[in-house]
């Protein structure tokens, strides 16, 4: 089944975070082979499991276009990860730098994690009718490309801020400290709640570690997080002169980030507004009809929009636009899932 | 005079500045956030039950209070959040006219040499010494090879170059802006001169008249008639397919237009009006007939049809039979009982009394099980209960939807000129050992083109 070489393919992603993590302490060149090797691996097994996906659903579709995987929340998680994957590779590549590696590991890791853990189905399902649409294809399609765009601005701008923050007390510091530590620890989280879970259908993401039955374990995975969290808020001078060993300076990470963003933005706006909108046009007559999951991509949009009028015309430097890039991933993380979790619509993402 | 003339100014100032924009966006969106969490409910009902999961029943009326009183259960057409969308609209206009007559002109106006201290404020600087006579013809050649427009001019700190290219790009950023506004006016126009309604129309019958959101009937001067209904499932699942209407367009008592066909994502067109598949629903009426396919000894077919405990025959027999009960979706579970799965026609099936010589049998037949088609009295096949259903069809006229599309275009174009095809310029002063480079777009984004250049400027010299 086209889930389980996927989840090979995920599991690829994981081991690839430590190799990265020696690989930057030590500067072995094998190591930084090893672990781009098995992104790349993870990266090519991942677009074997997808083409076995598009065949599953080719044999109940019959059709090309219908039967391109991403028509439900797994699918999308899926090719959301692929499409970082593939982006983190370009960059890797076209930069020659490897130290982004660990933080797309990381997400890729959790992101493939949560579809075991939030009991989200897998099986290939049939389109129901308002899903047969060429327009939803490239809307869902370019939606995620741009994404995944954002994703890797993310990274880029949390790099940055800690980088280029001078006080270490201040808000934009601790908040992206934290927010590494944060992630650091959910990537452990769902590794453990996954190896532990019996049956993934009833276990709960954060089962393994905060929300543990025993008191105990629960009260030390809290300690273990905030432990996290302060130690890359303290570590973080160790942290920036590994990022400098690698020639990543703050300009460069901006510039990445921002690169990220005029790429992903025109993408979104095509893809996520306008070819949504022509859909919902197409389907239900109607073109922006303020649905939640609407209204989230358009908030998504003018901060994104914010970004770049305070860099371009206000003239924000430095790490207030990085900030900006942030809470600009922040909202479309909440576009993307925040809104199925937490606000209902018509978006068939919702049923998980 | 000179008072006025100052408020003027303030005014659209205030309005052709972009810190106005910049608070749009956050305070448009923060707006616009609220109203995914409380429900857009007309009805107090919705509104009370979200505020009493946080709070006792009566602070969730006052809550209820305070939220109608500011519109937020129907925010997004709400006096503020619309006032707030003219603001955004009036602030990109005023902006425009603000900036773009000065930018036309600088396309215009021939280029004047930049003073030193300017350039040294640039963030952009790199210098290189070099001793070379040719170096200026090099620059330049290197310059023209990759398309960029060239001036020269003689200061007293060395020759200047500026090289520009893709300028007339940074136009592109009011196309964007303009697409805007072109689809805040196709939406305008949408709200003032088109209509949104919906109808449900019951096989067999037809409607002239739309129901709109607010509940009002609006005319649309010809008729619309359902022949039939149907909705096709997965094979074995009760996934739906396709939802499909048989339409047909009836004016003045003729059809105009028939064997419309219309399902989910294609609609149809009639008069400037859309027809949109959008719901059905179960709707037994009076006119609701059964009908049955019956083939006889030699492998005709006859068409049958009957309302409910209406007597038919089978044909070329002495047989009477007559249906007695009807089930949208009947399921054999594993001890072979019968049961209702759904009140979708996902299965329909009907129990049919058989008459011959006053002794009675009944069976049931499942449209979609042929075994149950054999009766004692030959093969009768169950097709459908035709006129029970109703489609639900969104109906919509919105001239504004073609401004919609073009402005989508524009700034999809615009925004992908504005972004990728981003200006360049350069000023580099050749004095007599060394050259600099300047730039004024910000860091980060054009040294590594410097640096191209500088390389080549120097594979030259080898
Ligand atoms: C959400 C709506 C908007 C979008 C998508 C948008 C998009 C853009 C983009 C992509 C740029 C080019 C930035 C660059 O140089 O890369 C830009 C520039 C600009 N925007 Fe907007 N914009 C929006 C709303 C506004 C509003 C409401 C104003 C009102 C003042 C505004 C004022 C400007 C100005 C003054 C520039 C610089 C133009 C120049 O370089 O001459 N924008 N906009």
């Amino acid at each position: 089944m086209s889930y389980q070489i996927i989840s090979i393919a995920g599991l690829l992603y994981i081991i690839a975070m430590p190799i990265y993590i020696v690989y930057m302490l030590t500067k072995n060149k094998k190591l930084g082979f090893a672990a781009t090797g098995m992104i790349f691996s993870g990266a090519l097994i991942h677009i074997y499991g997808f083409i076995q996906r598009f065949k599953e659903m080719y044999s109940i579709n019959h059709s090309f276009m219908r039967s391109i995987p991403i028509t439900n929340l797994y699918e999308s998680l899926v090719f959301f990860v692929l499409c970082i994957v593939l982006g983190y590779l370009f960059i890797e590549w076209k930069y020659k730098n490897k130290t982004f590696g660990v933080f797309v590991s990381i997400i890729a890791g959790i992101t493939i994690g949560i579809t075991d853990l939030l009991g989200i189905t897998k099986e290939v399902q049939p389109l129901v009718p308002a899903l047969k649409s060429n327009w939803l294809l490239a809307h869902v399609t370019l939606s995620f490309i741009a994404y995944a765009a954002f994703a890797i601005s993310f990274i880029t701008a949390l790099i940055h801020i800690i980088m280029g923050t001078e006080n270490k007390k201040s808000f934009k510091y601790i908040f992206s400290t934290s927010a590494l530590g944060f992630m650091f620890f959910m990537f452990v989280s769902v590794i453990l709640d996954v190896v532990t879970s019996s049956n993934p259908k009833s276990v709960k993401i954060f089962h393994s570690t905060l929300g543990n039955p025993s008191i105990g374990i629960s009260l030390f995975s809290w300690l273990a997080l905030f432990g996290t969290i302060f130690l890359f808020w303290g570590l973080s001078n160790r942290i920036i002169k590994i990022f400098e060993n690698f020639k990543i300076t703050p300009q460069f990470l901006e510039d990445v980030t921002y690169k990220a963003i005029a790429f992903g933005f025109p993408i979104f706006t095509i893809g996520g507004l306008v070819f949504g909108a022509i859909w919902a046009d197409q389907a239900w007559g109607r073109y922006w009809g303020w649905d939640p999951k609407e209204t989230w991509s358009l908030i998504t949009w003018f901060v994104y929009a914010f970004y770049l009028h305070a860099k371009f015309i206000k003239g924000w430097k430095g790490t207030k636009t990085s900030m900006i890039a942030v809470i600009g991933f922040l909202v479309t993380m909440f576009t993307y899932l925040g809104v199925n979790l937490f606000l209902s619509g018509l978006h068939s993402y919702g049923s998980m | 005079m000179g008072k006025i003339d100052k408020w003027n100014d303030r005014v659209w100032n205030f309005f052709a500045s972009v810190d106005l924009a910049v608070a749009l966006f956050i305070i448009i969106s923060i707006g616009a956030a609220i109203g995914t969490v409380i429900p857009q409910s007309i009805e107090p009902e919705p509104v009370i039950k979200f505020f009493s999961k946080f709070m006792s029943i009566s602070s969730a009326h006052k809550a209820y209070e305070i939220v109608s009183l500011f519109d937020l259960n129907n925010l997004y057409h709400s006096w503020w959040f619309t006032f707030l969308l003219f603001m955004f609209a009036l602030n990109l206009i005023v902006c425009s006219i603000d900036r773009l007559p000065s930018l036309l002109k600088s396309f215009k106006t021939s280029p004047k040499p930049y003073p030193l201290e300017i350039l040294e404020k640039m963030p952009i600087k790199s210098t290189i010494e070099i001793n070379n006579d040719k170096i200026l013809e090099k620059v330049k050649e290197v310059f023209k090879k990759k398309g960029f427009l060239i001036h020269l001019f003689e200061t007293k700190d060395g020759v200047q170059i500026q090289a520009r290219k893709r300028s007339k790009t940074r136009l592109a950023v009011y196309l964007t802006h303009l697409s805007i506004l072109i689809i805040l006016a196709g939406a305008l126009i949408g709200i003032f001169f088109g209509f949104r309604g919906s109808m449900n129309i019951v096989e067999g019958t037809g409607l002239n008249f739309a129901i709109s959101d607010e509940g009002k009937a609006i005319p649309l001067g010809f008729e619309v008639r359902c022949d039939k209904f149907e909705v096709e499932y997965y094979e074995n699942s009760g996934v739906p397919k396709a939802y499909r209407s048989y339409l047909k367009i009836i004016e003045n008592g003729q059809p105009v237009k028939e064997n419309i066909v219309i399902e989910v994502n294609h609609p149809f067109t009639y008069k400037g009006i859309t027809f949109y598949q959008a719901s059905y629903g179960f709707q037994p009426t009076e006119h609701a007939e059964f009908r049955f396919t019956y083939f006889d000894k030699k492998g005709k077919e006859h068409n049958i049809s009957a309302h409910f405990e209406e007597k038919f025959k089978i044909p070329e027999t002495s047989v009477n039979a007559f249906v007695i009960d009807f089930s949208p979706a009947l399921g054999v579970d594993e001890a072979g009982r019968l049961f209702n799965m759904s009140t979708d026609m996902i299965n329909p099936a009907v129990l049919v009394v058989f008459e011959e010589k006053g002794k009675q049998t009944q069976q049931w037949i499942l449209s979609k099980i042929p075994e149950t088609w054999e009766t004692p009295y030959g093969r009768l096949r169950f097709n459908e209960l035709w006129g029970a259903q109703f489609t639900g069809l969104q109906v919509r006229q919105d001239p504004g939807v073609p401004l919609i599309y073009i402005g989508s275009i524009l700034m999809c174009v615009g925004l992908f000129i504005c972004l990728f095809l981003r200006p360049l310029n350069y000023f580099v002063i050749v004095s007599k050992n060394k050259i600099t480079f300047y730039s004024p777009t910000s860091k980060g984004m054009i040294e590594k083109q410097i640096d191209e250049i500088i390389k080549e400027t120097k594979g030259d010299k080898a």
